[in-house]
């Protein structure tokens, strides 16, 4: 890295500018203090508010809209004080405080502060087939709807558990391309009474997703699991297990969502400037969540690095922590006891194709250094991201704590070496 | 003139602000080569955590789902085998 680009910053750092990162800015550049924005992405907006492509029309609901235009009205009221770097990459801060981006805004700063707010990584069980081209997380279609407004081509199929299949039904119904089924572990719809002990807001939003998703008469069935997805001569063909016996579904796409967990994996627990984890980067429990506890962390960091005193804590974090736990009640499904139950040639760790074989072949409780040196699980480019919890839960005893598969080391992503000894590389990309 | 990349040597088009693993995903291009494992590339997770969707651009190994799309970018499937340039 050339010297010239070392600086120290008088800025605050904050990765992502989704609810979280931007709530947090706001706050911070509210107390007067300069911040720098960055996100991988194209534009802001997060997973939550991801913004469609330059000409198309946005799906987002009345009420995301209106969530979305009041942030980017701070943010924009604060404009001297915020910059948003888009296409920029965190790839971690050492221990002398220097902070690595690439990408379009590439630098080694050294920041006043570190907010992360990288958002969740969505949680999906490994399944037959789950490594196929076409099968994909149901966040990348949701993703792809919010910035094409165009349904996926084909057949489509969600399956897992969670809220989220039957908000990526609803909006493919809407675009026209309704899913040939929805499979849910869970069995959300038997829950009559503790569903109404749901915010309100929560309750409107799902029925209105299950309304529209009924209506255009897609099978939603409950207690399901998909036992395996393999090709066929026209697409995918899924093999589903039922209360009522065994299906088959023919797809094009596959969708799989079991739930949401912190994108942390590889990042900075602390530093010589303050380190602070926002949204569902530290806790998953959703949009409404992360943009109260952006706002607060924000608050809270400013007030601690102008030696004021810290602002009361909000009281919206705890509503949403119940709500979600609440949530995870109405869909709590025997899923994770079916694991140790898939085909042992099963890939488990999608980035070294490590099956429940290999994993079975390390004997019993293996530990961490056991399952990333000799299994190399959690090895891969992905840092255990997808594999590390269902591999700690299939190799170790019921009540001993998890191994922690995933590490925090610098850089906390791959990256090229030509960005970092070259900053003209970036000409090698077009 | 529609803006278009080259996947090995094909031309996709591709909207404004798309990324490849979008243009390629719309254009019906699903597999992405293999990884030196074996495994297929293709888009997991498509916002840049599974690393499943690696292609080459030039030198270098690259997220094809956070890559912007940008006229006549040539991308193709990792030879297999390296890791990175």
């Amino acid at each position: 890295m050339r010297g010239d680009r070392l600086m120290r910053d008088s800025r605050v750092l904050v990765i992502g500018a989704g609810l979280a990162g931007l709530a947090a800015a706001v706050e911070i550049a509210g107390a007067g203090l300069p911040v720098l924005v960055v996100d991988q992405a194209q534009a802001p907006g997060g997973a939550v508010h991801r913004q469609p492509l330059p000409g198309v029309r946005s799906i987002a609901s009345g009420m995301q809209r209106r969530r979305w235009t009041r942030l980017m009205a701070q943010i924009n009221a604060q404009a001297e004080r915020i910059e948003i770097r888009c296409n920029t990459r965190f790839g971690g801060m050492d221990y002398t405080g220097d902070a690595l981006l690439t990408g379009d805004g590439r630098a080694l700063m050294q920041p006043r502060a570190l907010v992360l707010a990288t958002g969740a990584r969505e949680r999906v069980q490994p399944r037959p087939g789950w490594t196929l081209p076409c099968v994909t997380t149901a966040g990348a279609i949701q993703a792809e709807l919010k910035t094409t407004a165009h349904p996926p081509y084909g057949r489509v199929l969600l399956a897992g558990s969670g809220p989220l299949l039957l908000a990526v039904a609803a909006e493919l119904v809407r675009l026209g391309r309704a899913p040939v089924a929805v499979i849910e572990a869970g069995h959300p719809f038997s829950h009559p009474l503790s569903a109404l002990r749901l915010p309100a807001s929560y309750l409107i939003e799902a029925a209105g997703y299950l309304l529209r998703v009924k209506a255009a008469g897609v099978p939603v069935l409950t207690g399901a699991h998909v036992l395996a997805i393999t090709p066929s001569a026209d697409g995918l063909v899924v093999r589903v297990n039922t209360p009522r016996g065994d299906r088959s579904f023919g797809a094009d796409r596959i969708g799989l969502h079991d739930g949401i967990a912190p994108n942390d994996a590889g990042l900075p627990v602390d530093g010589p400037v303050p380190v602070l984890r926002l949204g569902d980067c530290r806790e998953a429990l959703g949009a409404r969540a992360a943009l109260a506890d952006g706002r607060a962390g924000g608050g809270r960091l400013a007030a601690q690095l102008l030696g004021r005193a810290a602002p009361d804590p909000s009281a919206d974090l705890d509503l949403q922590r119940q709500a979600q736990r609440r949530l995870g009640a109405i869909y709590a499904h025997d899923g994770l006891t079916r694991l140790s139950d898939l085909p042992s040639d099963t890939v488990l760790c999608r980035c070294e194709n490590r099956t429940l074989a290999d994993l079975r072949a390390l004997g019993s409780n293996p530990g961490a250094r056991g399952l990333r040196l000799d299994g190399r699980f959690g090895m891969g480019p992905c840092q255990g991201r997808f594999c590390a919890e269902w591999v700690g839960r299939l190799s170790t005893p019921a009540g001993l704590p998890l191994p922690h598969i995933g590490s925090n080391r610098w850089p906390s992503r791959p990256i090229p070496i030509s960005d970092l000894v070259d900053p003209s590389a970036e000409g090698l990309e077009p | 003139m529609i803006a278009q990349v080259f996947w090995n040597g094909r031309p996709v088009p591709f909207c404004e602000g798309e990324t490849l693993g979008s243009a390629l995903t719309r254009a019906g291009i699903s597999d992405l080569g293999r990884a030196p494992t074996g495994q297929a590339r293709a888009v997991f997770c498509g916002i840049g955590q599974c690393q499943g969707c690696l292609v080459r651009v030039g030198t270098r190994l690259t997220e094809a789902c956070l890559l912007p799309c940008v006229d006549g970018l040539q991308a193709e499937p990792d030879a297999g085998g390296q890791t990175d340039a």
